[in-house]
């Protein structure tokens, strides 16, 4: 009783400090100042734009970071610690744990803002269940969105990467050895895009690998929570001072 | 490079012994031909220095196993990609390829059986399979669960094939509770008593690792076959393998 109770009043704190962050003007002396600094991937680009408002200020960095996370914190942190003009309520990162390439960050002087996700998958589709329900589902799952096209890498861009580095055999040992587990690629529609270019795209990866090729809506939900809050469960309050820690991604 | 007084100095060839300084050149040549992706010249190598007697032990664990440590490494810097690991990979195998029987032939016995696998919802083989070749390079027998393998499946090994080590491996957050929840499943088992668990894989920390009451932690696969001797009590070279 007495636990539940604790619990109902931490979570109407949690709720109040939530709104409080995005209503009350607390450190927003100017009116025209953004209220929120958006640091995040370019792969979702687009997704976050569609809810750019006078409130907000984006910053997007390259797709590639994940592959290095040793790398991703030191960039990431570089960005956070970036002396600016503005004063901000909080930075709110378009990344989730990305292989552990978030963690240990952490800012002195603003609250951070996490979606409480693994990887950006889970933004693109809108909800940690339904992609856990779709990785449950077939595991070897290759997901592609029109950003990922765009600004990342594709199985037939790898391969030809390969080709490039070292010589057909090599190039296709090398994929082969990567990619021989995935049953599917599933291209997620963000709506942001005209998808039949990427369709087109991705059905030739799923050619090219001999696997099948299905499409996922995505949704707007997750993206819109992130740039124009409340920040609801899926998301993570890191305050000042605070370092952001691999235990708080997981469910155990 | 020796170090001296907190000095690291270089030593000139003449400065070591002959043979000394022809063991250490060779093996460094092993080493990187293992980052350099140059089979040829690791199976050349492998096979002159086994020709010319030299341990076994020292030859996988100072020459093909740094190798594949720099090759790991470099990886992990983001200075080689998976192409690159998967070369100097295929580099190692052919290195151990030589040695293992030799290694098999000087043994009575296997220094343990191993079962490992990629955990639940993952199909990330590449590190698994290294480790693999490292611990079957090393002596041990391999039961390969192979990828998406759940906790009933490990356990159901482990017992059947008599597994003195239970190894995890996984590449995603969002699959590595379920190392967790098959160390659950060990102990309900009653088999923790006699079966060690050694985790590893990109995303692991050795918090993690604690937490989750794994007995080993890897923190790349060119760690497993020590951490999975000192598991069992067996010393670096394997020698003391039937002590207890």
């Amino acid at each position: 009783m007495l636990l539940s109770l604790t619990l109902v009043l931490y979570s109407i704190k949690i709720e109040n400090m939530r709104e409080a962050l995005l209503d009350n003007g607390q450190v927003d002396r100017k009116q025209s100042n953004p209220k929120l600094l958006i640091l995040g991937c370019a792969v979702m680009e687009r997704e976050l734009r569609q809810f750019q408002n006078g409130r907000v200020e984006f910053k997007f960095l390259d797709q590639g970071l994940h592959r290095t996370p040793q790398n991703m914190t030191k960039i990431l942190q570089t960005e956070i610690d970036q002396p600016c003009e503005e004063e901000y309520n909080a930075i709110v990162l378009g990344y989730g744990l990305c292989s552990n390439g978030i963690v240990s960050v952490h800012s002195q002087k603003h609250t951070l803002v996490v979606p409480r996700i693994h990887d950006c998958i889970t933004l693109f589709l809108g909800s940690p269940e339904y992609y856990r329900q779709e990785s449950a589902k077939q595991p070897g799952t290759y997901y592609l969105t029109p950003g990922w096209i765009e600004k990342g890498q594709t199985p037939i861009s790898k391969y030809e990467s390969y080709v490039r580095s070292y010589d057909e055999e090599t190039a296709t040992w090398v994929l082969h050895e990567e990619l021989k587990h995935y049953t599917r690629i599933a291209l997620i529609d963000t709506g942001v895009y005209p998808l039949e270019p990427y369709r087109k795209i991705a059905r030739q990866n799923a050619e090219f690998l001999g696997i099948n090729y299905e499409e996922l809506p995505g949704s707007p939900l997750l993206f819109k929570e992130l740039v124009c809050g409340p920040w609801g469960k899926n998301f993570l309050i890191v305050e000042k001072g605070q370092s952001v820690q691999q235990e708080m991604f997981l469910d155990l | 490079m020796i170090h001296l007084g907190g000095k690291t100095v270089s030593l000139k060839p003449n400065q070591l012994a002959p043979r000394e300084q022809t063991v250490e050149m060779m093996l460094e040549r092993l080493s990187q031909a293992v980052v350099l992706r140059d089979c040829k010249t690791v199976s050349r190598l492998t096979e002159k220095m086994v020709r010319e007697g030299l341990d076994l032990y020292e030859i996988l664990n100072h020459g093909l196993i740094p190798g594949m440590l720099e090759a790991s490494e470099r990886f992990r810097r983001g200075e080689f990609f998976i192409p690159e690991l998967l070369m100097s990979s295929r580099a190692l195998k052919i290195g151990i390829g030589v040695l293992r029987p030799l290694i098999q032939e000087s043994k009575k016995d296997v220094l343990g059986r191993v079962v490992i696998g990629t955990v639940k919802f993952d199909l990330h083989d590449i590190g698994k399979n290294l480790v693999i070749i490292l611990l079957e390079g090393n002596g041990f027998e391999i039961i390969d669960l192979g990828v998406d393998v759940p906790p009933e499946k490990f356990i159901k090994a482990v017992e059947k094939n008599g597994a003195q080590i239970l190894a995890m491996s996984s590449l995603l957050t969002s699959t590595m509770s379920w190392m967790k929840f098959t160390i659950e499943l060990l102990h309900a088992s009653g088999m923790h008593r006699r079966v060690k668990t050694m985790v590893g894989g990109a995303p692991v920390t050795p918090i993690f690792a604690k937490n989750i009451g794994a007995d080993a932690y890897c923190r790349e696969a060119t760690s497993a076959p020590s951490e999975a001797k000192k598991l069992l009590g067996i010393e670096e070279d394997g020698r003391a393998v039937f002590a207890k």
